[in-house]
């Protein structure tokens, strides 16, 4: 063996040793995340854990939501008309009604006695985000675009933030939950199989306000009568939530101003509250929010305060004393939904509504098929190329044999190494990835056999051999690469992990097939100082 | 073993056939596409609800349709899986016009409730609920007398009995009973009594259940002609770079419009659902046509470096020759590997693999009849355009060339290819 070999073959036994330790440490590493007995998860699972598994194959939930916001945006917009509204009040000046003509844009009737100067005074100090027009007697507001696009960032990355909450709590192993695009969100729950359940969890605004009520529960028209048909500006009407049995249509006037929100939460957890042990929501309220609910219950003993969860009342209860620091959220909730409702109150509220334009779920029992349908295909695929590179190429195609089994280990472990996942087209990109190695061991093989027939010595055929397909093999790689590349725009499904199985294994297939393949030929006819003849 | 040696075969003399046969396939594709009224898409581009079911039994599937019919969810299809004898079932309902209906649970309540008759619905149905759901009426109930008592928290010790359970589930495959939890290992007799006597084991395990909105599908859609048009233009300018020609990236491209073409054309003509799978499937087809057409390629401009003169279309028809063994080689292996997929793996990747059976053949057919063809075709138009012109031009012959001993019209033909050579190293 000369020098030159030896090095050779001390880099591929580097090489492989370091894929294979890599394979295991990265599998026992995963294994211990679900190992329950005791010590150590034995090797049988560190091996099948290695990889990554995508959510089509270990089953889980791939959902893609859209953040609506608009949502967002009508926050602010309310927000100004809630500041023009007292400004007016303030500095008295009268204003005529308001127009909400988009959720970035409203107008406000401007009659013949508003003064238009303190008007203009209160817009230029508190709707500094705002640009006006004056419309014949309207003046016209719009959002500005720097604040549009703030107000939209902030909507979708609180929303991150609430939902990554959510699912914490919840206890799902290894989610994954990212912005994709402008306004959407993706969110990859691995291993939970109850979708309904996890998909009221996430989309649950869970905005609370604590507000006092006016009057009610009655219906529409008898509350309104006494304000002639119209609800008061500082008040709000709210539809109460129907319980089973009870009259549907049933509403509440609240004051506008809510004593206190979901901000002013420090904990909620699920409680037996009811008369009879129905399941309820005790939350407990931070410093700040104490001391208002404190004055606020104080002043108002004996008036009824609604407990207002994302626009619905849950209940009103009478106050009967001074309250400082912990309420009862009432209804009738199952333990689950009581455990669910304290779970997002704890979170947070999104500060936007979500749509779901995208769920998929995946069982356990098909993932499970999936696995042993692409190793199967897999196996069969690899022997039956393994028969026909040895029945044509006799013993160099053994070389090529050890060639693409290395291609398969080095595969694995770098697909561990990089924490890449493997999905179901993944598994049909790895036996993709073994079929087209082949190319370039056949590529060689046959200009070898083609400088034989033109007369050359087996050793010079194998040396030009070598050399004269590495270009052509070089090209064919990069044209498959440059395919697979255009695949990654399709996102984190499937089909991403295909292009991810597809691109490592050709690299590693210049490697094998080149380089580990090339060694081979040089330990069988390198030691021999002359050879008569080249089995392929 | 050697299947050819030295074959000596005039491929480009047919070139004219191979185009016609081309061009037929073709039509054959687009009258497929043109039957079928459009490509048929799956959810992933046409958006819906598609869900795959397995039953205990074989399901009466008139039945089902009657259920899914009272769910007054528009358009509704159910079709069996090709393997009969799991009794799997792929239901599928059309995008919905209005927002808001949770239609995989609507499907799967109304299912449930119109095939279980007698037994209590408030129960957990092992086969529907999750773990998570288990867990919880465990922990409820607590078979095992753990609350209160110092020993492991009793959520953990639940939680695991529960996807103990369930993965006992994936093992039979269905429950068909509750009494199917008997042989669940590592969980308590207890507990084993308590879920035979307090849940149900309901008709089905859903397998997989996706709902895709109308956005998604449109973006979809919009991105996967976009991936395979820059592809293919990548390929273009990859092989223009390479080889310092561009009648070879055209004729690569070519070549590949070709196979993309036949193959989402039969595709059509046999009825097969468009999803993303198959736009991955056609992304690899456009890779390996170029890899077997740069293989070509490559031979052709190693034999043009010879300082020896021939004229191009015995260059091409000599590569075709000597890269004959190796093209029929690859195509064999790939198609073995591929071929094991279609037959092996199962449902989902079986679309995959027919899209890449198609493409190897017209891949490799396409890599002997298009893309070399359209570089002759094209060299000899543009190769006549010049003999035409060269004589009004400069006449007589430029003195600049007297090496060359033939006669005035040849050496015409033969002077812009002596030029190029000089730009091609």
């Amino acid at each position: 063996m000369s020098k030159k070999v030896r090095w050779r073959v001390l880099l591929i036994l580097l090489v492989v040793v370091g894929t294979v330790a890599g394979y295991v440490v990265t599998g026992y590493q995963h294994a211990k995340k679900e190992w329950i007995g005791a010590g150590n998860p034995p090797l049988s699972l560190a091996l099948k854990k290695g990889i990554k598994l995508g959510l089509d194959l270990r089953g889980g939930i791939h959902l893609v939501l859209q953040v609506n916001t608009a949502d967002a945006l009508k926050a602010e917009r309310d927000d100004a008309i809630e500041t023009l509204r007292n400004q007016a009040r303030e500095k008295s000046f009268t204003l005529g009604d308001f127009e909400m003509t988009a959720p970035n844009a409203f107008a406000v009737n401007v009659s013949a006695q508003t003064d238009t100067t303190k008007l203009e005074e209160a817009v230029k100090r508190f709707l500094g985000d705002w640009t006006y027009n004056v419309v014949g007697g309207k003046w016209v507001f719009q959002l500005k675009e720097t604040a549009r696009r703030a107000a939209e960032e902030n909507a979708v990355s609180q929303a991150i933030e609430t939902i990554r909450n959510r699912v914490d709590e919840f206890g799902v192993a290894e989610p994954l939950i990212a912005r994709e695009g402008v306004d959407r969100i993706l969110v990859q729950l691995p291993g939970v199989d109850d979708p309904k359940r996890v998909k009221d969890l996430i989309k649950n605004t869970a905005f609370l306000e604590l507000k006092l009520v006016e009057s009610g529960p009655s219906d529409r028209t008898a509350l309104l009568a006494a304000s002639g048909g119209q609800v008061p500006p500082t008040l709000d009407l709210v539809e109460a939530k129907a319980e089973a049995g009870q009259r549907q249509d049933l509403y509440y006037l609240v004051r506008k101003s809510a004593v206190i929100t979901g901000r002013d939460l420090k904990n909620a957890r699920p409680s037996r509250t009811g008369q009879f042990g129905q399941m309820g929501v005790t939350f407990f309220l931070t410093a700040g929010g104490a001391e208002k609910f404190a004055s606020a219950t104080g002043a108002n003993v004996g008036k009824q305060l609604a407990i207002i969860l994302d626009n619905r009342v849950q209940s009103a209860p009478r106050i009967n004393e001074r309250i400082s620091d912990q309420g009862v959220i009432q209804g009738s909730f199952t333990a689950e939904e009581a455990n669910d409702l304290a779970l997002v109150l704890r979170a947070g509220a999104l500060p936007a509504g979500l749509t779901y334009l995208e769920e998929r779920t995946v069982g356990p029992s098909l993932g499970a098929d999936s696995i042993r349908n692409g190793i199967t295909a897999s196996v069969v695929g690899a022997l039956l190329v393994f028969v026909a590179v040895v029945v044509y190429y006799r013993r160099a195609g053994w070389n090529a044999v050890i060639a693409l089994l290395l291609n398969a280990i080095l595969l694995a472990g770098a697909m561990a190494l990089l924490g890449s996942t493997l999905t179901l087209p993944g598994i049909a990109g790895f036996i993709l990835t073994i079929g087209m190695a082949v190319d370039s061991n056949v590529l060689i093989f046959e200009r070898i056999r083609e400088e034989l027939r033109g007369g050359r010595a087996p050793k010079t055929a194998i040396e030009n051999g070598f050399a004269k397909a590495f270009a052509t093999i070089i090209d064919t790689h990069i044209t498959i690469v440059i395919s697979a590349i255009f695949l990654f725009q399709f996102g984190t499904g499937p089909v991403k992990g295909f292009a991810v199985t597809l691109v490592i294994g050709l690299l590693i297939s210049v490697f094998t097939a080149v380089f580990v393949s090339h060694t081979i030929f040089d330990l069988e006819y390198g030691r021999r100082a002359h050879i008569d003849t080249v089995s392929i | 073993m050697e299947l050819f040696r030295q074959t000596n075969i005039d491929f480009l003399r047919w070139k004219w056939w191979a185009i016609g046969a081309s061009w037929l396939l073709i039509l054959i594709g687009f009258f497929g596409i043109f039957v079928q009224k459009g490509l048929k898409f799956g959810i992933d581009f046409a958006g819906g609800t598609q869900i795959a079911l397995r039953f205990a039994e074989k399901p009466d599937i008139e039945r089902l349709r009657k259920l899914l019919d009272a769910t007054n969810l528009g358009d509704t299809g159910i079709q069996r899986y090709e393997d009969v004898s799991k009794n799997e079932v792929l239901i599928r309902v059309q995008q919905q016009k209005k927002e808001g209906r949770d239609v995989t649970q609507d499907v799967l309540t109304a299912l449930r409730t119109g095939l279980t008759t007698g037994s209590d619905p408030s129960r957990v149905d092992l086969n529907v609920q999750g773990r998570d759901a288990l867990t919880g009426r465990l922990l409820a109930a607590d078979p095992d007398h753990l609350a209160g008592g110092s020993g492991e928290n009793p959520a953990d010790h639940y939680a695991r009995a529960a996807e103990r359970i369930i993965a006992r589930r994936t093992q039979l495959g269905i429950f068909r009973s509750p009494a199917d939890v008997e042989g669940t290992p590592d969980v308590s007799q207890a507990v084993r009594d308590w879920v035979k006597a307090n849940t149900n084991a309901g008709p089905f395990v859903v397998l997989s259940a996706e709902n895709v909105g109308p956005q998604v599908g449109a973006d979809l859609q919009k991105k996967a002609l976009w991936a395979v048009a820059l592809s293919t233009l990548g390929m273009l300018v990859y092989i223009a770079i390479r080889f310092r020609s561009l009648p070879f990236g055209v004729g690569a491209v070519i070549a590949t419009l070709h196979d993309i073409l036949i193959t989402v054309g039969l595709l059509a003509l046999l009825q097969r659902e468009f999803n993303l799978v198959v736009v991955a499937a056609l992304l690899t087809l456009v890779g390996y046509s170029v890899n077997d057409t740069v293989v070509v390629y490559d031979r052709i401009r190693e034999n043009q470096r010879t300082p020896k003169k021939e004229p191009l279309e015995s260059v091409i028809n000599r590569s075709i020759n000597q890269t004959l063994s190796r093209t029929v080689l690859t195509s064999g292996a790939t198609m073995l590997v591929v071929l094991a997929l279609f037959v092996l793996g199962g449902e989902v990747l079986n679309t995959f693999a027919l899209t890449l059976i198609i493409g190897i053949i017209t891949g490799t057919y396409s890599s002997i009849y298009v893309a070399s063809p359209v570089v002759v075709i094209w060299k000899n138009f543009v190769d006549k355009r010049r003999a035409k012109r060269v004589p009004v031009k400069v006449v007589p012959p430029p003195p600049a060339e007297p090496t060359l001993p033939k006669a005035a019209p040849a050496a015409a033909e033969a002077a812009p290819r002596q030029k190029k050579k000089k730009n091609r190293r």
